[in-house]
């Protein structure tokens, strides 16, 4: 009966319910929502960088991590190459030889990180060859090309064509210096990577480091994409144990930014749902308030008849609860529906690019949203409506009958 | 056997700021089976006398014992259950739960006791019946008349098979006619089922009805008369 006596109870002021029934499904849509942009926005940053460079998995000597020294390279590249390919799961990969260096024009200079590739390996690994806005991807035979980005391009004045020179160290530790002739420009949308990376291909550096003219096989890393992303840690660990005196890294691992950032986005979820259930408490709070303060004659007949007052502080938690369970259905089925179109449709942000993209953020952001903050946020609706029933049930428990009886 | 025994009964509100003395040293014996009447001048103490016999409201002073058990002893909670198990209200206005129907007013306090479902049916349907409104069972009280209304809250008085039946003044919002009705039904369950009323009235024809009639004045009872 006190279930009945509840739910007909805040249907005796519709309108008072139905407000608050949209404001409480409401605040679940835009948690969802906020949620679905958020982890949407990460998954859109995280998935940048393993596009753009730093793919699923990579090898370097261990070393190498430490200090980026030309001679810390894989020692033998071939055979490395041989073993990757030989575990399963592994559906890409792009060695690598790496240097740091001076790049310099007439205009001025910077440091960078070159990046030797084979462009047919790299395309298989990395979207860069997706990203030329001007050139072509290091395909001209002729000696000594490379790829910069635009960023860089116009912070250094340079052109397509124009010469710039890179300067670094070689493997007998000496300073060497290059020409380079720019053949391609490139743009990600990430302005701090775009700032810091030059391509060019692997036998152009692998001259310079080592001053011999047929080195191929000098390589720093090894950038491997998996089939199944949800197999990255099984098959990085098959990798580690096929070649021991190497260090394998998940992208976690070679960014830990990324990491954080995934696991930030969860809490960041859990923050919207607390801040938005907290401002629901007082709507709440509100309405059972009224809802208690109407029927004070009721209430104190109720207990003069014999209704105690555990039941009938329950019966005022339960009304609170219900609005609740209303409201609920209403709100995830929006936040759903939203979240499921802005996934598929994705929304534009491009107004905002410019800054976004000095976070290395995409300019159209795709909802997306981890699963469990639905029941999360059904579970804290049902917990915030308890929280902002407490007060009005206390109120209500404290009436005495005979008072309540005698009040107009 | 005396149902409802008051000892000294004295009641004072405010007796720190502006002492009222609403009762004032009240003995009274009430036997199973009567059907009295407490009358007398507005403030003379009537609906304090029976808030306190009822368990509503607790005495200043003296000692109210229903069924031989002193009520003081009871705790806030206790007393709930004590009015729940012992007692029938029947109040002026605001008797029933207005999102119920009549007949579920009515099942309402058995559900509180616990009853099951084959006795509540049955008892909803015997006194649905007794104060006649069987054909109204399914109606909300905004759908009765205010002396219909005061039937059903007749009904669920006597629904917990109470002790004895309090009522302050229900007939006050009531045209002749439906004073008359509610007040036959009274007196035929008591009569019938050996049901004790005790109920206070202003209404001449309300207290011509009433076997026994104790007056109050200024919280003493001033007569006492069974006829
Ligand atoms: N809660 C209260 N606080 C202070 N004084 C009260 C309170 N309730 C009643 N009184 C006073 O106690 C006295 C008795 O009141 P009571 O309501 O019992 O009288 P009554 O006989 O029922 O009157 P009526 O016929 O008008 O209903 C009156 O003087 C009244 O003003
Ligand atoms: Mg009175």
């Amino acid at each position: 009966m006190i279930p009945i006596l509840a739910w007909r109870n805040i249907w005796r002021s519709p309108t008072r319910s139905l407000v608050v029934i949209m404001a409480v499904a409401l605040g679940i849509w835009a948690a969802l929502s906020l949620s679905g942009f958020a982890t949407g926005m990460m998954k859109s940053y995280v998935n940048n960088a393993i596009e753009n460079s730093v793919a699923h998995i990579q090898i370097h000597q261990a070393e190498f991590l430490d200090e980026y020294k030309v001679e810390f390279h894989l020692a033998d590249a071939g055979k490395v190459e041989q073993e990757v390919r030989n575990v399963e799961g592994v559906k890409a990969l792009s060695v690598r030889s790496v240097s740091s260096a001076m790049i310099a024009s007439s205009k001025g200079a910077r440091g960078v990180m070159v990046k030797g590739i084979i462009p047919e390996d790299e395309r298989m690994v990395s979207t860069l060859s997706e990203k030329i806005v001007e050139g072509d991807y290091l395909s001209n035979k002729g000696k000594n090309s490379i790829l910069i980005s635009r960023e860089l391009a116009d912070k250094l004045q340079v052109k397509m064509r124009s010469k710039i020179v890179l300067t670094f160290q070689n493997l007998d530790n000496e300073i060497t210096s290059a020409a380079f002739r720019v053949t391609g420009v490139f743009d990600t949308g990430n302005t701090p990577y775009d700032q810091g990376h030059v391509f060019v291909r692997r036998p152009d550096l692998n001259r310079l480091l080592t001053g011999e003219v047929t080195t191929a096989e000098l390589a720093h890393e090894v950038a491997i994409l998996v089939n199944d992303i949800e197999s990255i840690e099984a098959v990085a660990k098959e990798l580690q144990e096929a070649l021991p005196a190497l260090k394998v890294q998940t992208y976690r691992e070679v960014s830990p930014d990324l990491e954080l950032y995934e696991t930030q986005m969860q809490s960041v979820s859990m923050i919207y749902l607390v801040v938005i259930m907290l401002a629901l408490v007082f709507g709440i709070i509100n309405t059972m308030l009224m809802a208690v303060l109407e029927r004070v004659k009721e209430l104190g007949m109720l207990m003069a008849i014999g209704m105690n007052k555990l039941k009938v502080f329950g019966m005022i938690l339960l009304e609170a609860v219900l609005l609740g369970v209303v409201a609920t259905p209403i709100g995830l089925l929006l936040g759903y529906a939203t979240i499921t179109y802005v996934k598929n449709n994705g929304l534009d942000m491009s107004a905002y690019s410019s800054s976004l993209k000095n976070y290395g953020m995409a300019e159209i952001i795709y909802f997306d949203i981890d699963p469990s903050v639905y029941w999360q946020a059904s579970l804290m609706v049902f917990i915030t409506a308890l929280i902002a029933a407490i007060y009005p049930a206390l109120k209500a428990i404290r009436l005495r009958p005979v008072e309540a009886l005698r009040s107009l | 056997m005396n149902v409802i025994t008051t000892k000294g009964v004295e009641k004072i509100y405010n007796p720190d700021k502006i002492p009222v003395k609403a009762l004032n040293g009240v003995d009274l014996d009430i036997e199973e089976g009567e059907f009295t009447a407490i009358v007398g001048p507005s403030g003379s103490g009537k609906t304090t006398l029976l808030n306190i016999i009822g368990g509503l409201d607790r005495p200043t002073a003296g000692a109210v014992e229903v069924g031989g058990q002193d009520i003081s002893e009871l705790s806030d909670n206790q007393l709930i259950d004590f009015r729940k198990e012992h007692i029938g209200f029947v109040f002026q206005a605001y008797n029933l739960i207005p999102v119920l129907t009549a007949s579920e007013n009515v099942e309402f306090v058995m559900l509180l006791q616990n009853q099951s479902k084959e006795k509540r049916d049955a008892r909803v349907k015997e006194l649905m019946e007794a104060v006649g409104l069987e054909e109204k069972m399914d109606k909300r009280p905004s759908e009765l008349s205010g002396g219909q209304q005061q039937r059903v809250a007749v009904a669920r008085a006597l629904a917990s098979k109470p002790t004895f039946v309090l009522a302050d003044e229900p007939t006050a919002n009531l045209d002749s006619s439906s004073t008359a009705n509610l007040l036959d039904i009274m007196a035929r369950l008591n009569k019938e089922e050996n049901i004790t009323f005790i109920f206070s009235t202003h209404d001449q024809r309300v207290i011509d009805r009433a076997r026994r009639v104790v007056t109050l004045v200024d919280g003493q009872i001033a007569t006492d008369e069974r006829r």
